[in-house]
């Protein structure tokens, strides 16, 4: 069995109605508690930051977030271990938004 | 500036305006007004009328999976909109584009616990594609052009649009503007060339390389890329239940179903192959036993427009995220022309076995009652391997699948995810409805039957042409199998009393005969086949019907019961 810890899940998403319960609900259908949740707008107009710290494994983190990363609204979604930050995030969103603008 | 209507007439304008011209659904205080102007339609939107929600969203499935358009579904809140939530969780295991409004209440009395109110959006939103909650006449036609993107783009599914009341009375200006794109939404993007160059080359320098594929296949159009993907690289390939009729079942490199209850030939070759290729197929539980001996010896290739999918069950060499159809054609360009001639022609050699320890007394018993395998095999030679064939859950769903034989795709509409029982009838009667030119024939069991049975009012009231081979045992024969199996033959719960199938049949004006014995199959199958409305036909078969070959949940792929005495060695 892998080990759990304490992971940082990301998530960058447009901010609709019902979507903070349904991020919520991928955790829930696996069985993860949540230790924590903070949600804000981000930098980016009309985009919100929601950051969940959860413990669980690697294997299931990565699955939580390409499940998160399903839901229509939500941009990207990353995971880091909780002793880990990423300034990569920013440049990642801020790329994808670039490439993803309406033709 | 477009013209003034309320939500309600938005909605509908909508639905033309995306090219719908049939609808399923079911009348109720909260959706009252759009069937109000939907009165004014009729000539250009036809409503069928189904007798239970549940019936609506599976006959709308149906449709979708016979037609390749989404299928709509319009039913009132409450209870109207729960009825339609297994079709919705259906629909989506199974990658169905289906688009469901629900009525709801006003918006001053949501969340008051208002007659007929429900929490539609946080009860579909953990098992639908995406679910949007309408408020204002305005949104309506942005949420329906973005409910037709979302639904049948990418990896297809179901969305969810709750309707309210006040976004239904309102008015607003209308003009229709389809979706092509949403800001947090990627279509799925041309395939990364390294990974198809990684994937190329594992298929060159395999030995033994296997393909299985899925109903991705047939929902990317990909029928004709996979076929000369396998003929250059003379690679044998398996199909998942819902890939069948992708491929014909004579094509030179099929070599049948694989799973639980596949032929021996594709489970034996998934163990031994040294590439498998995975194209559009997720590695259901049913497909792979114990994910975990799952062909072992195999470097894997997967392609699929789902990232969740790739390493979600079975780790990867290389994952390919796209587009079936995109990926096979470039794929195909750039591998090798190959023949793999004497791993290939290992299926025949299991194929004989399968034949003649399992098939043949299945579907060509001497003496004795009729069974369910023969009865399929049956239909699928009357009909000249023409039929769309749906089938419910169970083991008439497993030999629906196993004895069917098919010349072109989508002809093969079954539960499959999610496992519904009651799926079957109303499915049959939305592909019907959607394909009139071709015969649908439907394979269900009396249990399934009696959970969707009120949809012979549907038939009756539309003349839905639908050819219904009950396969009737009196028993809900997949779990009295697993009860002998492995449960001892204690058999807690799965004896049925039937109702008088003749009765029912007349009382809702379908043909019906009955057959028990084998002398009139034939001749009972071809009035069926023949008959110009709805049929029922009434098989009384063997009580202690078995489906085999089976791999027993949780074992390795190559652990076959042949019977329930008896495993498959192999090299016999």
């Amino acid at each position: 069995m892998e080990n759990s810890s304490m992971y940082i899940i990301s998530v960058y998403s447009e901010n609709q109605v019902g979507l903070l319960s349904s991020i919520s609900n991928i955790f829930t259908r696996r069985g993860i508690n949540i230790e924590s949740l903070t949600v804000f707008p981000s930098e980016f107009p009309g985009i919100h930051h929601f950051t969940f710290r959860a413990i669980t494994t690697e294997r299931a983190a990565q699955q939580v977030v390409g499940f998160i990363e399903k839901k229509v609204e939500v941009v990207r979604a990353f995971y880091f271990p909780d002793n880990s930050t990423s300034a990569a995030e920013h440049g990642m969103i801020e790329e994808y938004l670039n490439n993803n603008r309406n033709q | 500036m477009g013209q003034r209507l309320t939500g309600a007439e938005i909605l509908l304008e909508s639905l033309l305006a995306e090219g719908v011209d049939t609808v399923f659904g079911y009348p109720g205080g909260s959706i009252i007004t759009v069937y109000d102007k939907m009165y004014g339609y009729s000539d250009r939107l036809r409503h069928i009328l189904v007798r239970h929600e549940q019936g609506a969203i599976h006959a709308a499935q149906g449709y979708a999976r016979a037609t390749s358009r989404p299928g709509v579904v319009i039913v009132t809140s409450g209870p109207g909109a729960t009825n339609v939530i297994t079709g919705v969780a259906d629909a989506m295991v199974d990658s169905t584009p289906v688009i469901v409004i629900t009525g709801q209440v006003g918006n001053a009395m949501l969340g008051t616990d208002a007659f007929q109110e429900t929490d539609v959006v946080g009860m579909t939103g953990p098992i639908d594609k995406w679910t949007f909650q309408i408020r204002r006449p305005e949104d309506v036609a942005p949420a329906v052009a973005k409910a037709f993107h979302i639904a049948s783009t990418g990896r297809p599914g179901p969305v969810v649009l709750d309707f309210t009341r006040d976004a239904q009375v309102g008015l607003a200006d209308f003009e229709y503007r389809p979706c092509n794109h949403i800001r947090s939404y990627s279509l799925p993007a041309p395939a990364d060339q390294a990974a198809i160059d990684a994937a190329a080359k594992l298929i060159d320098e395999a030995e033994r390389p296997f393909v299985v594929f899925g109903q991705g296949v047939v929902l990317s159009h990909a029928e004709e890329q996979l076929k000369a993907f396998l003929k250059k690289g003379g690679i044998p390939a398996a199909s998942t239940m819902l890939g069948l009729s992708a491929l014909p079942s004579d094509f030179p490199y099929y070599v049948g179903m694989a799973g639980m209850h596949g032929n021996i030939a594709s489970n034996m070759m998934t163990q031994q192959c040294d590439v498998l290729i995975a194209v559009g197929m997720r590695f259901s539980d049913r497909v792979t036993g114990n994910p975990f001996t799952y062909a072992p010896k195999a470097k894997v290739v997967h392609i699929d427009v789902d990232r969740t999918e790739i390493g979600k069950i079975i780790p990867v060499e290389v994952g390919i995220l796209g587009d079936a159809a995109e990926v096979l054609g470039r794929l195909t360009e750039r591998i090798r022309f190959s023949f793999h001639d004497e791993w290939a022609a290992l299926a025949r050699r299991y194929d004989r076995v399968e034949e003649e320890r399992v098939a043949a007394p299945e579907t060509a018993p001497a003496e004795g009652p009729v069974n369910m395998g023969e009865v399929v095999a049956k239909v699928a030679e009357l009909s000249c391997r023409q039929a769309i064939i749906v089938t419910d859950v169970g083991q008439n769903q497993l030999m629906g699948a196993r004895y069917s034989r098919f010349a072109q795709s989508r002809s093969f509409i079954s539960s499959g995810g999610l496992g519904t029982m009651g799926f079957g009838l109303p499915a049959a009667i939305g592909a019907k409805i959607g394909v009139p030119d071709r015969q649908v024939c439907l394979f269900v069991g009396d249990g399934g039957i009696q959970m969707t049975i009120q949809e012979f009012g549907t038939i009756m009231q539309e003349g839905t042409a639908v050819k219904i081979v009950l396969l009737n045992n009196n028993w809900l024969g997949n779990v009295r199998q697993w009860q002998e199996l492995f449960y001892g033959k204690r058999y807690s719960q799965t004896q049925m009393l039937n109702p008088d199938y003749s009765l029912i049949a007349k009382a809702y004006g379908i043909h019906y005969r009955c057959v028990e014995d084998r002398a009139e199959l034939d001749d009972a199958i071809r009035e069926m086949l023949d008959s110009k409305g709805a049929f029922l036909l009434d098989a009384h078969v063997r009580k202690e019907g078995m489906v085999y070959p089976m791999v027993p949940g949780g074992r390795r792929m190559d652990e076959i019961l042949l019977n329930k005495d008896e495993w498959y060695h192999d090299g016999e």
